[in-house]
């Protein structure tokens, strides 16, 4: 591991933007929101900041992208196809250790399985990750619920610890060895591990203090997701509370559902686009002529806690397909984030 | 998937519609070559598939391929009944269309070979069987007894009127058709598919069912089916679903725990009991 003292963070993310486009914690400063956004000034960079409102999924991938571009003159017969990339490289520093596990989640899911999602493995490929351990958690986390953290254990290419007032720098990839270099930080010595490991378990214990809105045990609820022994009346229950905003899906940072459109342009061309999409949406699985299987809003939420947290689609991620990152509760309209649903369910099982 | 070309997945490969047949109401076939040679020969299918088909202008669609694997012209059949298939209704031979796939598991045919078959089609759940009925009769000896039972409204409404000539033709194959009611020139019979089930003596042991059409027709057909003493894990059907991806990615067609794109569209009636949700 190695020093990175505070002035050698500016020389850090200066190097990186010579060959990078930079993203990272900012805080807005009309709502005084965090966001998760495109720094034109690196110097607006706040890893101090609390986690963002937004995870940064839309870097990879994007709310609305258009994959395809063609045009067909139905005269001549002729057909032009062109496949669109407008890709930079991409560092993302500061990345909350829930939030990067929504990004190895991702990166298992449309690249791990039969096939790989070639849009989004491009603009996979050309990013830069910096992790930043979260020293105390947020009001919001339950990540110790979930494994993916305070802090992160793999998918970076550099990660940094707080300590005093320097941070601890260590080294995932040869990307990130090379970087180090570059700017010669200082080794950290043996005492590194213990330091940082220090860190961190002070961080976990004070979750009790400072992580109060949320609370997931989660493990009984993967139980009866995947064998299913949950009772209707649960997802009546659920299903009466849900909106139907879609905006627990968009603030997760591992929902990936998208919807796929042709898109006809003034100039004759036409763009398929791919955008976000929601299965809390009705129309989500309407099919041509009206023919809709998933109806009642229960049996569209019951769908996506199924993502979230059965041993099924955890295959997938090779972990729960919740982060922790506790978005969802603070966004949802209703009272179904997924901590409340994982209470909802096993207040079944317990009868409290 | 046996011997083929890795699946066009995100680009979608440019075919001309060569020859354009109305086969009943609302319902076009539409035959077709891909343009680049290459494709065009290396383009391989297992019965059941599906592809992802482009209308440029309009948008893509997951449509069941009819034709069999081996010896048989590319062709799609679509009932027009949204956006997209309306536009596609409206091309004239020689415009193109896009193509992205096979993909999908099929239906199995290795592993049923030296057992009898039983098809059980409604209305337009012929065109996915068809593609599995032309293929065991290209292997017609390597297969035991082999019945098709049909049934449609009215015998307007039977899909693929030439094939249907065929297969009454061909030795070896039993075929039986039905519409629910009775027309002056029809000799076949009158009533539901089930209820021509009931009645036919069908094979139980050594015995597989392919069985398509509409819900209520479905769950009817089933129901004779195992009180004919078939096994529901010999039982198989396609799905279909709102599909953008094919490839398992977008998650409109997750149905339980499987997507119909990639673990399906073919499954046994036993996964689709445990499935949980309405056909």
């Amino acid at each position: 591991m190695y020093w990175l003292e505070r002035h050698q963070l500016d020389n850090l993310v200066k190097k990186l933007t010579e060959s990078y486009e930079l993203f990272g914690p900012r805080r807005d400063k009309v709502s005084n929101e965090v966001i998760f956004d495109r720094l034109a000034n690196p110097l607006e960079l706040d890893l101090e900041a609390p986690i963002p409102y937004n995870p940064p999924k839309y870097i990879l991938f994007p709310h609305y992208e258009e994959i395809l571009r063609y045009r067909y003159d139905r005269q001549s017969k002729q057909v032009a196809i062109e496949k669109l990339s407008h890709l930079k490289p991409k560092a993302l520093v500061g990345l909350r250790s829930c939030d990067l596990t929504g990004i190895l989640c991702l990166d298992r899911f449309f690249l791990g399985q039969e096939f790989v999602d070639e849009v989004y493995l491009e603009h996979r490929k050309k990013l830069f990750l910096i992790s930043n351990t979260c020293v105390r958690p947020f009001p919001q986390c339950f990540c110790v619920c979930t494994d993916s953290g305070p802090s992160a254990k793999e998918g970076f290419d550099l990660d940094l610890t707080r300590v005093g007032d320097r941070y601890l720098v260590e080294v995932g990839s040869k990307k990130g060895q090379n970087l180090v270099e570059e700017l010669g930080l200082k080794e950290a010595g043996e005492e590194a591990a213990e330091l940082k490991k220090k860190v961190v378990d002070e961080s976990v214990s004070s979750f009790d203090a400072f992580a109060l809105e949320n609370k997931a045990w989660i493990s009984r609820a993967t139980n009866r997701l995947t064998t299913g022994f949950i009772k209707p009346e649960v997802w009546e229950y659920i299903g009466n509370q849900c909106f139907e905003c879609g905006a627990c899906s968009f603030v997760c940072p591992t929902c990936s559902c998208f919807n796929v459109e042709d898109v006809n342009r003034l100039d004759g061309t036409t763009d398929r686009i791919r955008t976000w999409d929601s299965c809390s949406f009705e129309g989500y699985t309407k099919m041509a002529g009206d023919h809709n299987p998933r109806k009642p809003v229960e049996d569209r939420r019951n769908k996506r806690f199924f993502c979230k947290l059965s041993y099924s689609q955890s295959k997938k991620y090779l972990r729960p397909g919740c982060v922790g990152c506790g978005r969802c509760a603070r966004v949802c309209p209703g009272d179904i984030g997924l901590p409340n649903v994982v209470t909802y369910i096993r207040r079944e099982i317990t009868g409290d | 998937m046996e011997g083929n070309l890795v699946p066009i997945v995100t680009v979608p490969e440019i075919a001309t519609v060569v020859e354009i047949r109305d086969e009943i109401d609302e319902v076009k076939t539409f035959y077709f070559h891909f343009d680049r040679l290459e494709i065009e020969q290396a383009f391989k299918i297992r019965s059941g598939q599906f592809i992802m088909c482009t209308v440029f202008g309009a948008g893509e669609f997951a449509v069941s391929l009819p034709f069999s694997p081996e010896n048989d012209r590319k062709h799609i059949s679509v009932r027009r009944v949204g956006k997209v298939t309306a536009a596609l209704h409206q091309l004239q031979p020689g415009d193109k269309i896009g193509v992205r796939g096979p993909f999908g598991n099929g239906f199995p045919f290795e592993e049923i070979k030296g057992r009898n078959i039983i098809y059980v089609a409604g209305g337009i759940g012929l065109i996915p069987l068809r593609s599995s009925i032309v293929h065991v009769l290209q292997h017609r000896p390597e297969f035991g007894r082999v019945i098709l039972v049909y049934g449609a409204r009215s015998s307007k409404d039977l899909m693929y009127k030439e094939s249907i000539r065929e297969w009454k033709a061909t030795e070896n194959f039993e075929t039986y058709f039905t519409i629910d009611r009775p027309e002056p020139d029809w000799t076949g019979e009158v009533g539901f598919v089930n209820q021509l089930v009931a009645k036919l003596l069908l094979p139980a042991d050594n015995t597989v069912a392919f069985v398509c059409g509409p819900p209520v027709m479905f769950n009817s057909v089933i129901k004779e089916l195992k009180l004919k003493g078939i096994k529901e894990d010999k039982i198989y059907s396609t799905l279909e679903r709102h599909m953008k991806c094919g490839i398992g990615k977008c998650q409109h067609c997750a149905i339980g725990r499987t997507l119909v794109c990639v673990d399906g569209p073919v499954y046994t009636y036993k996964q689709i009991k445990t499935l949980g949700e309405q056909i």
